[in-house]
């Protein structure tokens, strides 16, 4: 009788520890499979050659405000009052009407991208959720993918039509602009992304590089040149990636985490 | 008696299950550490010793970057396979210590690799050997994580290459004993005067 009680016991409690599980579960971002694919650098040495990206799994859609609050509800070193200003400049969840409220009374923001984060604080969100920030060949890969529920004649004018308009006064939901060929969705349109090596070589000029003050500044800058140079909204990309610093806290810069496949 | 048993075995159950749930609790934060500031008290807020992530030295051993505390640091960030800017960046380097003179003791000289691959702890502690660095000089292996968001607060760009090279800015960063950045200079062979009088005005700090 005992033994039979311990099992249905332990049987509780297992069944509890399932049922949580699947809880947690529901919580949990899809992550969709992006299969391997060769990324051409925007920018390339005569010694680079396109970069091997091997699958990875990625978010389908960037982090909210809502995601966002209850990382900084369960990691109090983030929240606004309290974070480092050296991990993340004074417009640090600027929208957010105080720690742990995210919108004023009249925006509904919950289900918008988080923005005015910093690249430490999308660091380690994605380190919390057991996730990393992917890197710029990753989310070049996966953010070239065609678009499959929208007209268009091609991905730059796309891009760029986006980059001509001028930010909304409230940043729209996720999932309202395109979902492309991976199920990804608003990998351009809605925001911008942090990447884990945002801050990866640039150089300073499209460059022949025969300057002895490039040389000198960089290892290897004499042969930088740009892959495809129609690809304005890459350009675009890599510049404004060019001029970040990880504190900064941009009104329209958010992210999305990824993840290594094991 | 068998009721007791049961009641007994009941709350060792319940036990059983808060302790794992707490165990995976304990797992979560844990990995969301990355900016968790340790004895934030002692430090400014700008110290890059706010940096937890632990490395090791050419001696193979454990390090994090508030262990420089107490002293002025010079900075750079390279790595050794590096044929054309590195040596060079060392030797910018080393000649800002040598201009110290007597001084350079009160000085730590820190060489951070991008090259988490291959610079090895064996593998600096041969480079630390072939270009004469003392023991006033640490060479630092860590993950790409840790040497990642060095570089970002460093602003030092860096990008390796499908031959696992590495393209990078050549700064020479000097923090002071508590591990704020004081000075920056970019560029190789550049004129380091205004680094050393820095190094020398940091000295003097109590």
């Amino acid at each position: 009788m005992k033994y039979i009680l311990t099992i249905l016991l332990l049987t509780g409690c297992f069944d509890v520890s399932n049922a949580q599980q699947k809880k947690a579960v529901s919580f949990e971002k899809k992550m969709l499979k992006i299969p391997a694919g060769n990324y051409k650098p925007f920018f390339v040495t005569k010694s680079n050659k396109p970069i091997k990206v091997a699958a990875f799994k990625m978010d389908e859609s960037a982090v909210t405000n809502t995601e966002f609050l209850l990382f900084v509800t369960a990691n109090p070193e983030w929240r606004k009052s309290k974070v480092n200003r050296l991990f993340a400049d004074s417009n640090y969840l600027r929208d957010w009407e105080s720690d742990l409220i995210i919108g004023g009374k009249n925006i509904n923001i919950y289900n918008s991208p988080v923005v005015h984060v910093s690249w430490f604080a999308a660091q380690a969100y994605c380190k919390w959720k057991n996730k990393r920030l992917p890197t710029v060949a990753e989310w070049e890969l996966a953010g070239n993918a065609a678009p499959k529920n929208i007209k268009y004649t091609s991905l730059t004018e796309y891009i760029l039509g986006w980059y001509k308009k001028p930010n909304l006064p409230v940043l729209p939901n996720i999932k309202t602009t395109y979902q492309n060929v991976y199920g990804l969705y608003d990998m351009h349109g809605l925001i911008w992304e942090w990447t884990f090596n945002f801050n990866s070589f640039i150089s300073s000029g499209d460059s022949r590089g025969n300057t002895e003050d490039e040389l000198k500044a960089f290892c290897a800058a004499g042969s930088i040149n740009v892959v495809d140079k129609t690809d304005y909204a890459g350009f675009l990309r890599f510049s404004y990636r060019g001029s970040l610093k990880g504190n900064y806290c941009i009104a329209n810069l958010g992210f999305r985490c990824a993840k290594t496949i094991e | 008696m068998a009721k007791y048993n049961i009641g007994l075995l009941l709350i060792l159950n319940l036990l059983g299950c808060m302790q794992s749930s707490n165990k995976t609790e304990k797992k979560i934060t844990a990995s969301g550490r990355q900016a968790v500031l340790s004895d934030k008290d002692s430090m400014p807020a700008e110290s890059i010793f706010h940096l937890t992530d632990s490395f090791q030295t050419q001696e193979n051993i454990p390090f994090t970057l508030s262990m420089l505390k107490g002293k002025p640091t010079v900075v750079g960030m390279i790595f050794t396979h590096c044929t054309y800017a590195c040596p060079r960046l060392t030797a910018d380097i080393k000649n800002i210590a040598d201009s110290l003179k007597g001084e350079k003791e009160k000085v730590n000289f820190l060489l951070v690799s991008f090259d988490t691959k291959r610079d090895t702890p064996d593998r600096l502690n041969k480079f630390a050997e072939e270009n004469g660095l003392n023991k006033n000089w640490i060479l630092l292996h860590g993950s790409e994580d840790a040497v990642r968001t060095l570089s970002v607060l460093l602003n030092v760009q860096y990008e390796k290459d499908a031959e696992g090279n590495f393209s990078h800015s050549n700064l020479v960063s000097v923090l002071d004993k508590n591990g704020v950045l004081q000075y920056q200079k970019e560029g190789l062979e550049a004129e380091h005067i205004v680094t050393i009088s820095t190094i020398h005005k940091l000295i003097q700090q109590r």
